[in-house]
């Protein structure tokens, strides 16, 4: 088996998650990434829209260092700016959003405001939402990617940024005005999760080859459901890894990084 | 209006029931000009195709005051206005309300200002969605200035702070959102959640945003302010539409009669601008689609000085920054020449010829 590094596997697992004919709105990084994998993969139909304004570009210039690098309106069919990008994806043209965050919960609620001290006066304020909190609003599916930390997957966000499933009752989102479905996968370099349907709650599906549901319960403060069908993750292969490195993200800004 | 509207956010939210009482008790008011008043300003405009060709420094000079709202143009790094807010920081104004979607460098210089002297350039709030380098890393200067309590936030998403632009430039007191609702945000920031007077089902509502004065630079423009954007347009259009006055840089400023063979291309047009300004790589180290790419030494420079600040409180090297490419400088092309050529050449080739219509 090849050797893989942590972003590798969640680059990887991202481009797995997307399905070929749809649309993916993309934060910096490793979303990118992954759904360039795709686009050299299994999805060669699948398009990115960018929140500065642009749909569907060719990235023949590279990746994007940004959302509002220019290389990522390189010959877009449709280029505007943040209102046409978020006005689509309230309409419904948005199958996936894909972001990150500091904190999630057990419903998929997700915290990039602040850690520690209070809202007026943080301990660690963070960027704010971007554009995170309307794609977790609005578009129709949420996948998230975080580091697995126990500090990371809590029982109680500092601050809530990007609406799950809220407290998990069946109408939490319907009466916060979002139109999106909600959490769909949460990405990590050890496990990947899904959401029960019944009770909206994160339940593990697949951890990496030679863990265990345990160990990776043991990374996360709230209790993980654990999917009846457990599987083990699929690794990349070593053309996989070759588009990554070589192809993707040739200077390793995203990739090379190592985890604290 | 059922004025109980609202998510089940108290369900999980951490913040403190005093800070969300506090907050949403607060009666209304805009961080800036009320849409009457912004009305009022447009209709006693002269409306002429005028000449509006100035220097930043006569821009700022008459445009830039104590206390105002700045709307910010660009996108985290993207066509962002460094070249008028280097003149901001030399001509320095206090109390400043800033609002934008997304900015990294803009907002650092401008917090880097009041840190180094308080008494020329101060920030009292800011509503934004972000603010940050992206790959580059956090705003070391955003971070001390929250922890230390020196500013006052109101948070919404890129698209609640687009659409409140948006509903500026449209003339309209608010627009409804799909957004905000169900977050914290909701209980913190300005919008409000209503009932649809038609289908009875939440809908969040943010408030117009209208700047005292919007701050963009485009690729184009005539000397009249209509101006040609390529690649992202960012909220660009919304923001200096929803200003009450609008400075703006332009990369090249083009014939009228070029506006005129096009007319579709002119994303702002000329009424909403009071001051354009012929100012080449006027982003810089920003990129600007079609002529050249981010600066990221010089982003990695700023970036780390200020992060050096943050963790030892010595600010020897970001005076000497602010000495070196600001104060010492009258204007930006001051600035510019401490550029070795072959830097600014690089830039416009990491652009990679993005398609541009000048003609």
């Amino acid at each position: 088996m090849a050797e893989c590094g942590p972003f590798e596997m969640i680059a990887y697992t991202g481009s797995r998650v997307l399905e070929d004919e749809t649309i993916v709105f993309v934060g910096t990084g490793l979303p990118i990434i992954a759904a360039m994998h795709a686009q050299l993969t299994h999805a060669p139909n699948l398009n990115m829209i960018f929140e500065a304004g642009s749909l569907a570009a060719i990235l023949e210039q590279g990746m994007p260092l940004s959302v509002g690098d220019t290389r990522a309106f390189r010959k877009a069919p449709y280029a505007k700016g943040l209102c046409a990008a978020f006005e689509l994806t309230q309409r419904g043209y948005s199958d996936y959003a894909f972001i990150g965050g500091a904190q999630i919960d057990m419903y998929g609620n997700i915290n990039s405001h602040f850690q520690g001290g209070d809202y007026e006066k943080p301990a660690t304020r963070f960027p704010g939402s971007g554009g995170a909190g309307a794609m977790a609003a609005n578009c129709e599916k949420t996948i998230s990617i975080m580091a697995l930390e126990k500090r990371r997957f809590v029982n109680r966000l500092d601050f809530v940024t990007s609406i799950g499933f809220g407290d998990g009752s069946p109408d939490y989102r319907r009466k916060a005005g979002v139109m999106g479905s909600g959490p769909y996968r949460v990405i990590t370099n050890q496990a990947l999760f899904g959401f029960d349907k019944k009770t909206r709650r994160m339940m593990l599906l697949e951890v990496l080859p030679g863990k265990t549901a345990k160990d990776i319960q043991e990374l996360v403060e709230f209790d993980l459901l654990i999917s009846p069908d457990l599987k083990d993750m699929q690794m990349p292969s070593k053309e996989d890894l070759r588009l990554l490195r070589q192809e993707i993200d040739p200077d390793g800004y995203f990739l090379k990084r190592t985890v604290r | 209006m059922n004025e109980k509207a609202g998510s089940s956010i108290k369900n999980i939210t951490s913040l403190s029931s005093d800070l969300i009482k506090r907050r949403q008790n607060k009666p209304f008011e805009y961080w800036g000009p009320t849409p009457t008043q912004a009305r009022k300003a447009a209709v006693n405009k002269k409306k002429g195709l005028s000449d509006k060709r100035t220097t930043l420094k006569e821009a700022v000079a008459k445009h830039i005051k104590d206390g105002i709202n700045i709307g910010i143009g660009g996108f985290v790094n993207t066509r962002v206005p460094v070249a008028i807010i280097h003149e901001i920081i030399r001509k320095g104004a206090k109390d400043l309300t800033l609002s934008f979607q997304s900015n990294s460098i803009c907002c650092e210089l401008l917090a880097g200002a009041m840190i180094l002297n308080p008494d020329h350039l101060s920030i009292k709030r800011i509503e934004l969605a972000w603010y940050g380098y992206e790959v580059i890393g956090i705003a070391p200067l955003l971070r001390h200035l929250t922890s230390n309590g020196m500013i006052q936030l109101d948070d919404y998403t890129n698209y609640g702070m687009s659409a409140r632009f948006k509903a500026a430039a449209y003339g309209i007191p608010f627009i409804p959102t799909r957004d905000h609702g169900g977050s914290d945000m909701e209980l913190i920031n300005r919008g409000k959640m209503i009932e649809c007077p038609f289908s009875g089902e939440n809908v969040y509502l943010v408030p117009a945003c209208h700047p005292d004065v919007g701050i963009v630079h485009v690729q184009a423009a005539d000397m009249h302010g209509n101006a040609r954007i390529f690649g992202a347009l960012c909220t660009c259009p919304e923001i200096a539409q929803a200003a009450v006055r609008t400075i703006m840089t332009a990369e090249v400023v083009i014939p009228g009669e070029n506006i005129r063979n096009y007319p579709n291309l002119t994303e702002i047009p000329y009424p909403v601008v009071d001051a354009v300004v012929e100012q080449p790589f006027g982003a810089t180290p920003g990129a600007c689609y079609g002529n050249y790419w981010f600066d990221m030494p010089h982003f990695l420079e700023f970036r780390s000085i200020c992060d050096e600040f943050r963790k030892t409180g010595d600010k020897a090297k970001l005076q000497a920054y602010y000495d070196q490419y600001i104060f010492s400088s009258e204007t930006f092309d001051d600035f510019l020449s401490q550029k070795p050529y072959k830097v600014l050449k690089e830039l416009r080739q990491k652009d990679g010829v993005q398609p541009i219509i000048l003609e």
